[in-house]
């Protein structure tokens, strides 16, 4: 497939204005024109260069899926519905401790302190909030300090652009917590579409994904909470747990609200996440997302699904394994099956907001920037 | 001594229009200078102010044209003679006090001179002053050359004592700008005493309160001062007129347009053709002069700036005349022989000539305007507007913009009068988006501050300079606190009124005399309103866009003062606080990641793009040393190190 890379007016054109920026931020910090602000992504002057590296990097413009794909990973190990496989498997942190301090089996958090700890990496990009859930991406350089970052967000955090930044300084080993979107910027910038700075992606060494079905505003999610009468520095954290509960639960110091899922989706939804077709973060070493297990929510909620998709996070795993900083179960019959399911279900979905957005029923693979989008960006 | 001060006569110098204007005044005695700097004005009341304690004169830059004019109006009231120069639209300033003095009459000679600037060369309008004259019923003289400025502005004072109105003298950028020959007379001896009497017949002109009531009363003498006016003028030595007895083409002008139109003639040869009435009194006109002028031919063109005032005026004359003189054939705005708007030259002239009288003459072959074209468009070099280096405006639009944008919630600037207007340009990366008056920033955005129950969600800001602040800019404040607008407003103060000439300000130590004088605090004075202020240095242009980023997210008035001095003020200029240079191993010029950032965006004159080498370089003549580039370098290549 012949991908033209074009420049920063493209970019705002057919990303940004036609509103399918995820706020992924791998458009930030290559250079002064771009900035994020939250949840949102900012055009700061203009450029006239032909062919720019935030063009080819945007999740969102043109790829060559095919292509990238045979690039990153082994083609028997591809699996239609979820991407790479090597390896599937139902773990949990093995510090009771760590587990607390993070979401649900805390394997993210987990796999990044001992890929530090290992010397895999020496910077760790994760999310983290300002004030107010205003999301932004920062690097930590010390195990223990990850695991002070251990809880979920809901908002988009542009942690890609904190890549661009360190990858700028240079002479590092970073590791990245992914989103899908994000993970599939980083995989574009692994496959050097331009030659400028193209030798900075060899610094990412880990690329953690995050299973995925949405992603809020920043802006509606902040509103609804405070709507709720909640104070938003009061928040420790926030997670919606399977989909028969209905809810998102926000945890504050004054105890848990309960918000009904349907105020919540579709109206809070980032309108760009209805057109991705990428549940399980396909394009990261490894992927991680809450578990489903037969005793029901209340125990499923403390573990972890992880996807191995590279010989790296295979490595990653079976060191943990070996160490005991996972603690691994045996996978319950028919949880791959569910996850192939509902990542289908997810694609189906993209497919057909795609289709009705550019009026062609069969086109999945074109986003259409002419005809405008939904209302949250 | 100054050589605007020479006493004796008929020595000869080349002055500036407005130096002549000064020497005019100085000729008649004045005493008292007042006005607002504003171009083509400013030299005059610059004039007196060096000369002040020499000739023993009060001369002062008020905060405004308005009050300008009040203070001049006081020193006639006390029998003294005053002159307040102001540019174009200072006369709509001073207008509401100028309609009430026409009504209640001066004493000493006070004249008010209006400088227009047809083309908008140092404006942003080119609306006309004369209007006023006739408006407000006050007489209008207009100098054609630049003895005329001195004689005519010297004989403005005793026209005014005679008639005991304020006088109007107009002048233009190219008369007030130019220079000519002028030949002094003498400096008289000053005995002028002040003194205000008050506490004769109410009605009395000389002894009485100085009230433009009761109206009914003095309307009618105020409307037989410019009668009595009217009649001196039908034999004023500043109408003349050259030319055959019985031209094919009466040329009827004024001010600086004379001098267009007798190079015309000249230059076509049409001396015997061409008859040209030059009209020095152009409010009110003198109808017999007029009429006798019109009755020797049968066609008139009228040559003027920039709306057909004389025209139209000339026409009223023309038609309750036709009776006698009989009906003529006018040609001027209205019919489009000359163009309504815009500074005229002697080549619309010419093209006037060949419409009327059928004279060819090209100025250029369109072969040659084509050539010229495109070699001005291809090699000169060029020459945008833009903000000197050094001046702490584009640090401060940079930081505005940067603010703006993050910001995210389509944000704009409500622009005022100054150097910073030019930020509605790339230079200031086109921030300001709304631009009128002085103090008209803040004005709109107060307004645009109330409209969010509209469903309006902007950032609203505006800024305005130290000078303006104190022009007009506090009424807005006061307006935005009360009615509670969510507002911004930025002050850019750099010590001075910078645009005009970098004369002082209320704000400053210093009057206009060179004196020591009380400086107003600007930042007590917001706080005094209401406001919530914050004062930064807009070189620090992280926390300035910092503090800006948060003040924008706050409701209420907030104003954030940059106090940053002026790059090219006394203590400033020609000192480098840095020395700038540039690693061309880090600079990355063209290169996805940088794009010039400095030469394109940036664009401060002392950084230039070497085509060759595809490297930003330092023009070291140029850089005055203030180190912002630097700052906002994103590779570290511009490097600046503390001057020795």
């Amino acid at each position: 497939m012949e991908i033209t890379i074009k420049g920063q007016h493209a970019l705002h054109e057919e990303v940004r204005q036609a509103k399918f920026c995820t706020g992924c931020g791998a458009c930030v910090n290559l250079c002064p024109y771009h900035a994020a602000h939250g949840d949102q992504i900012v055009m700061l002057h203009a450029c006239d260069i032909k062919e720019g590296r935030c063009y080819a990097y945007c999740p969102r413009t043109p790829t060559d899926m095919d292509s990238l794909r045979k690039q990153l990973f082994n083609t028997e190990d591809m699996m239609p519905e979820v991407g790479a496989m090597k390896g599937f498997y139902v773990v949990r942190a093995g510090d009771e401790k760590l587990r607390s301090g993070a979401q649900h089996g805390g394997t993210v958090t987990a796999l990044m302190i001992l890929a530090m700890q290992e010397g895999f990496i020496d910077s760790a990009i994760v999310a983290d909030e300002g004030d107010g859930l205003l999301p932004k991406g920062i690097t930590v350089n010390i195990p223990d300090e990850i695991g002070k970052k251990g809880k979920s967000r809901f908002v988009v955090s542009p942690n890609v652009a904190e890549f661009n930044a360190l990858a700028w300084v240079g002479g590092r080993k970073i590791g990245i917590v992914a989103t899908p979107c994000q993970a599939l910027a980083l995989g574009k910038m692994r496959a050097k579409p331009v030659p400028t700075h193209a030798e900075r992606i060899d610094q990412l060494k880990l690329v953690i994904g995050l299973f995925c079905g949405w992603a809020l505003s920043w802006e509606k999610l902040s509103a609804l909470i405070r709507s709720k009468g909640v104070d938003l520095k009061d928040i420790e954290g926030m997670d919606i747990p399977p989909s028969k509960y209905q809810l998102l639960q926000v945890y504050t110091k004054k105890g848990t609200v309960d918000i009904p899922l349907d105020e919540v989706d579709p109206a809070c939804v980032r309108g760009a996440c209805h057109y991705c077709p990428d549940m399980t973060a396909e394009f990261a070493d490894i992927s991680v997302g809450s578990a489903r297990l037969p005793e029901g929510w209340d125990v499923a909620k403390g573990w972890n699904q992880v996807i191995t998709r590279t010989s790296l996070g295979e490595q990653l795993l079976a060191l943990a394994r070996s160490k005991g900083v996972l603690e691994f179960r045996k996978v319950p019959k028919g949880n791959l099956e569910r996850l192939k399911k509902a990542s289908m279900s997810k694609k189906k979905t993209a497919e057909k907001n795609l289709a009705i957005r550019n009026g062609q029923p069969k086109d999945n693979i074109n986003m259409d920037s002419q005809n405008p989008g939904l209302d949250n960006v | 001594m100054s050589k605007i001060t020479k006493n004796q006569k008929g020595l000869q110098f080349l002055l500036m229009g407005n130096e002549a204007i000064a020497r005019g005044a100085l000729e008649a005695g004045v005493n008292v200078a007042a006005g607002y700097p504003g171009t083509p004005s400013s030299e005059i009341v610059e004039t007196l102010s060096k000369v002040a304690k020499e000739m023993h004169l009060y001369v002062e830059w008020s905060v405004n044209e308005k009050v300008s004019l009040e203070v001049a109006a006081a020193a006639s009231f006390a029998n003294l003679r005053a002159l307040c120069p102001m540019k174009q639209n200072g006369v709509n300033v001073a207008s509401d006090f100028l309609l009430h003095l026409a009504g209640s009459g001066t004493r000493g000679g006070l004249v008010l001179v209006s400088c227009d600037d047809p083309g908008a060369l140092s404006s942003v309008n080119e609306g006309e002053s004369r209007h006023f004259a006739r408006l407000v019923e006050i007489p209008l003289l207009e100098p054609g050359n630049f003895q005329e400025a001195k004689d005519m502005t010297k004989w403005a004072f005793e026209l005014s004592e005679e008639i005991k109105s304020i006088v109007m003298l107009r002048s233009v950028t190219r008369m007030s700008h130019a220079s000519g020959s002028v030949v002094y007379g003498p400096l008289p001896d000053k005995t002028a005493k002040g003194y205000f009497k008050s506490d004769g017949f109410i009605l009395d002109p000389d002894t009485g309160p100085v009230i433009s009531a009761p109206v009914g009363y003095k309307h009618v003498v105020q409307q037989e001062k410019v009668k009595k006016a009217r009649e001196i003028f039908e034999s004023s030595p500043f109408n003349t007129y050259e030319g055959p007895s019985m031209p094919e083409l009466l040329i009827i002008t004024s001010s600086a347009c004379t001098l267009y139109s007798r190079e015309a003639v000249r230059l076509l040869g049409l001396e015997n053709r061409v008859g040209l009435l030059k009209l020095g009194t152009t409010w009110p006109l003198p109808p017999k002069l007029l009429k006798k002028h019109l009755s020797a031919t049968d066609k008139i063109l009228i040559v003027e700036e920039v709306l057909p005032f004389l025209e139209e005026n000339v026409k009223v004359i023309a038609a309750e005349e036709a009776k006698e003189i009989g009906a003529k054939t006018f040609y001027g705005k209205n019919d489009g022989t000359i163009p309504m708007n815009g500074e005229l030259n002697p080549d619309i002239v010419i093209k006037a000539f060949g419409h009327i009288l059928g004279v060819s003459y090209v100025p250029m072959t369109p072969e040659y305007e084509k050539k010229a074209q495109l070699t001005a468009f291809t090699m000169a070099p060029n020459r945008e507007q833009t903000f000197c280096p050094g001046c702490p405006h584009r640090a401060s639009f940079w930081s505005i913009h940067q603010a703006l944008q993050i910001d995210n919630r389509q944000g704009f600037v409500c622009g005022d009068i100054g150097c910073y207007s030019m930020a509605a340009l790339p230079c200031g990366f086109s921030t300001i988006r709304t631009l009128h008056s002085m103090g008209s920033g803040l004005g709109v955005a107060s307004g645009f501050g109330k409209l969010e129950m509209f469903g309006m969600n902007q950032s609203i800001l505006a800024v305005c300079g130290d000078s303006t602040f104190f022009h007009s800019v506090m009424p807005p404040l006061v307006n935005a606190v009360h009615h509670r607008a969510n507002v911004t407003l930025v002050i850019l103060d750099n010590s001075g009124t910078a645009m005009t000439g970098f004369q002082p300000h209320p704000g400053l130590g210093v009057d206009a005399m060179g004196g020591e004088a009380p400086p107003v605090d600007i930042s007590r004075v917001c706080e005094a309103i209401g406001a919530k202020v914050e004062i930064r240095d807009p070189f620090d242009i992280e926390e300035t866009r910092n503090t800006l980023s948060r003040l924008l997210k706050e409701d209420g008035v907030k104003v954030l003062i940059l106090k940053q001095i002026c790059a090219l003020s006394p203590e400033k200029k020609g000192k480098k606080k840095y020395t700038m240079s540039i690693s061309e191993t880090l600079c990355i010029g063209e290169e996805c990641g940088c794009n010039r950032l400095c030469t394109r965006i940036f664009r401060c004159p002392g950084l230039v793009w070497d085509k060759e080498r595809k490297k930003t370089r330092i023009d070291d003549v140029i850089c005055s040393g203030c180190g912002v580039c630097s700052l906002i370098c994103t590779t570290g290549a511009i490097i600046r190190k503390e001057a020795v």
